[in-house]
């Protein structure tokens, strides 16, 4: 029985996405007046491009950062693999505004770091670290990453490893059996987790509204701020812009992905 | 009219009316459901006005927490027909977008305010006043130079003078009218000098100075005492309520009156709400009751317009409360109208303006 499964996934998300894209051109009568105030300003593209920005780093620092660590984890014998997969948990149980407040205590100009740094001697005034573009980038990739790690980490497990044992048998050097046969093996995870952080930072605002500075405006803001006024028309139409533009963007890095695949499997040593 | 999500707004409302019916399986025959803010203005409005008004009227009283996104869930439920909400409490900015979208009834001031002891500001066709707020300058005063105090718009926009990290709000109708009083406009030319293309230009201009001296633009109350707290900017706008409480842990800080913004917020009553009048009689009570208006303002300080109030606060209180006269004397009346009507169009260029 796969209807009760269908009925809940219309009502609850096809329905809604539905209604959202109608009232974006739909208002009550057709109408391009949203489209048309989108394109007609900078603003609005200007801040999408933003958003794409901040997303494609975020979830590219997050794979490179992620990927030896899940590579750490799998190699461990089973039992310490579990108390690894625990402290990466840990934080993501914690809630997001939770660990935005801990990182303004860090980086404040009062905080952690700025005072240590003071007290030893490094610096004599406080560098303004919080309300940066920085400060998004660290305390999104600290909040994603546990995300990318286990999505890679549990990629990684299917991986049998005598393929690579095997490629050493044949003669290939650890450099060249990791690069020519796990890397490619491992790929499609790594891929996947960064698609998963691309979305989900594309749809971020109460981070970069709580530690960004002023010109860290993300498309969810913007959305947040039109929903307040009512003007649900607008805000349906941004909310569309956010939907293709996120869309064709995990298209591009999926067919990236693809070429690298078969360039790191296929190519010559 | 804008009409668009009706489908979500429906949804929206029949998930709330199964979350109100789960916690009312018990049905009296007078019933009033309250929405309205939560945390401690929930408790202290519980312990003052619902829980007695219950008793005396015999009404089993509901209180709901509407904080975020009220004005959609109110709209949600006007326009499905299901109105599960009897009164609701109205920030400044709520109350023109609730009359804009037609989505409060009259209020009926022989019941509310039999005597006409109400001022005329606080009896809107649409609202009662039940409280004032002012958004102030407030500054870190250990932080200032030595013997200076920082007193004007004009002071906060003197970087030579008060140096020093600043703070102001992430949104437009928080900032424009303080940018043109830092620019010598009076209090009462204010929204006229606004209105004008050259106006607008003028306060965009006058902020283009201090631009640089803003280390964040706060979007919260919360976050910008936060601030001050933690040291993070010694000059920053925030709510006259919210001072006290930064006081009390032991900061040195003070409100700067001159040029605050004051605000009423308003108790409305839904368009199609089913208690109405249990709505009027609560409504009654939290905007005349002297008594409990002073019991109400100990612990949260923003006070309404009931008659005689005066006799129920503490002089020394009243001084650093937005209705004292002293203080109505230098700030100007937040005209939210002007604001539900510009808005859209302002904020476009504000944000603009914040990313160049």
């Amino acid at each position: 029985m796969i209807w009760p499964a269908l009925i809940l996934l219309f009502m609850f998300i096809l329905a809604p996405a539905i209604e959202i894209f109608r009232a974006s051109i739909f208002d009550p009568e057709f109408t391009t007046e949203h489209i048309n105030r989108i394109f007609g300003r900078d603003i609005y593209l200007t801040i999408l491009w933003r958003t794409i920005k901040v997303s494609l780093v975020v979830s590219v620092l997050c794979a490179v950062i992620a990927y030896p660590v899940a590579y750490f984890i799998v190699k461990r014998p089973r039992q310490q693999q579990f108390a690894f997969l625990f402290l990466i948990f840990v934080p993501m149980w914690m809630n997001i505004l939770i660990r935005t407040y801990a990182w303004m205590v860090v980086l404040g100009r009062e905080g952690i770091i700025n005072s240590t740094m003071i007290a030893l001697g490094l610096i004599d005034e406080s560098i303004q670290m919080l309300f940066t573009s920085g400060a998004v980038y660290v305390s999104m990739i600290q909040i994603l990453l546990p995300i990318q790690i286990v999505t890679c980490y549990s990629a990684m497990t299917e991986i049998d490893f005598d393929l690579v044992r095997a490629a050493r048998i044949l003669g290939a050097s650890p450099a060249q059996a990791l690069r020519r046969v796990f890397l490619p093996l491992s790929l499609d995870g790594t891929i996947t987790g960064m698609i998963i952080v691309f979305m989900l930072s594309m749809g971020f605002f109460i981070t970069p509204a709580l530690v960004g500075g002023p010109t860290d405006l993300m498309l969810a803001n913007l959305i947040e701020m039109q929903v307040e006024q009512l003007n649900w028309g607008f805000a349906a139409t941004i909310a569309i812009l956010l939907f293709t533009s996120t869309l064709l963007f995990v298209l591009v890095i999926r067919s990236l992905s693809k070429m690298l695949t078969k360039f790191l499997g296929g190519g010559n040593l | 009219m804008k009409q668009a999500n009706v489908y979500i707004l429906r949804l929206l409302a029949a998930l709330m009316s199964m979350v109100i019916f789960i916690g009312h399986a018990n049905t009296q025959s007078r019933e009033l459901v309250v929405a309205g803010a939560g945390g401690v203005v929930a408790n202290t409005s519980q312990q003052i006005y619902l829980d007695p008004l219950s008793l005396d009227h015999d009404i089993n009283i509901t209180r709901v927490s509407a904080e975020a996104r009220r004005m959609a869930q109110l709209e949600a439920m006007v326009r499905s027909g299901n109105v599960l909400w009897d009164t609701v409490e109205l920030s400044a900015s709520d109350y023109p977008i609730g009359v804009k979208k037609d989505l409060l009834q009259r209020i009926d001031y022989n019941i509310v305010d039999p005597m006409q002891l109400l001022p005329a500001l606080s009896r809107r066709e649409f609202g009662v006043a039940v409280s004032a707020y002012s958004r102030v300058l407030v500054v870190r005063s250990d932080k200032l130079p030595d013997g200076d105090t920082l007193s004007s718009w004009a002071d906060f926009w003197n970087v030579g003078k008060f140096p020093g990290p600043r703070s102001l709000s992430g949104r437009p109708e928080d900032n424009l009218e303080f940018a043109l009083l830092a620019d010598g406009v009076p209090l009462d030319k204010l929204y006229e000098v606004l209105s004008t293309e050259e106006g607008l230009d003028r306060a965009f201009s006058k902020l283009d100075e201090i631009k640089p001296h803003i280390t964040v633009w706060w979007r919260s109350g919360a976050q910008s005492v936060q601030l001050l707290s933690d040291g993070e900017i010694y000059f920053s706008t925030t709510f006259n309520g919210r001072v006290s409480a930064v006081r009390e842990s032991g900061i040195p800080v003070e409100i700067v009156w001159n040029g605050g913004a004051l605000h009423l917020s308003f108790l409305g009553i839904p368009k199609g709400a089913k208690n109405v009048e249990e709505a009027h009689i609560y409504a009654h009570e939290r905007a005349t009751n002297a008594e409990k208006m002073g019991q109400y303002i100990k612990v949260i300080p923003y006070p309404g317009f009931a008659a005689g109030l005066t006799d129920y606060v503490d002089p020394e209180e009243f001084v650093s409360l937005p209705t004292h006269p002293d203080n109505l004397l230098v700030q100007f009346s937040a005209n939210e109208e002007f604001w539900v009507d510009n808005l859209e169009k302002i904020e476009e260029r504000w944000n603009e303006w914040l990313l160049q």
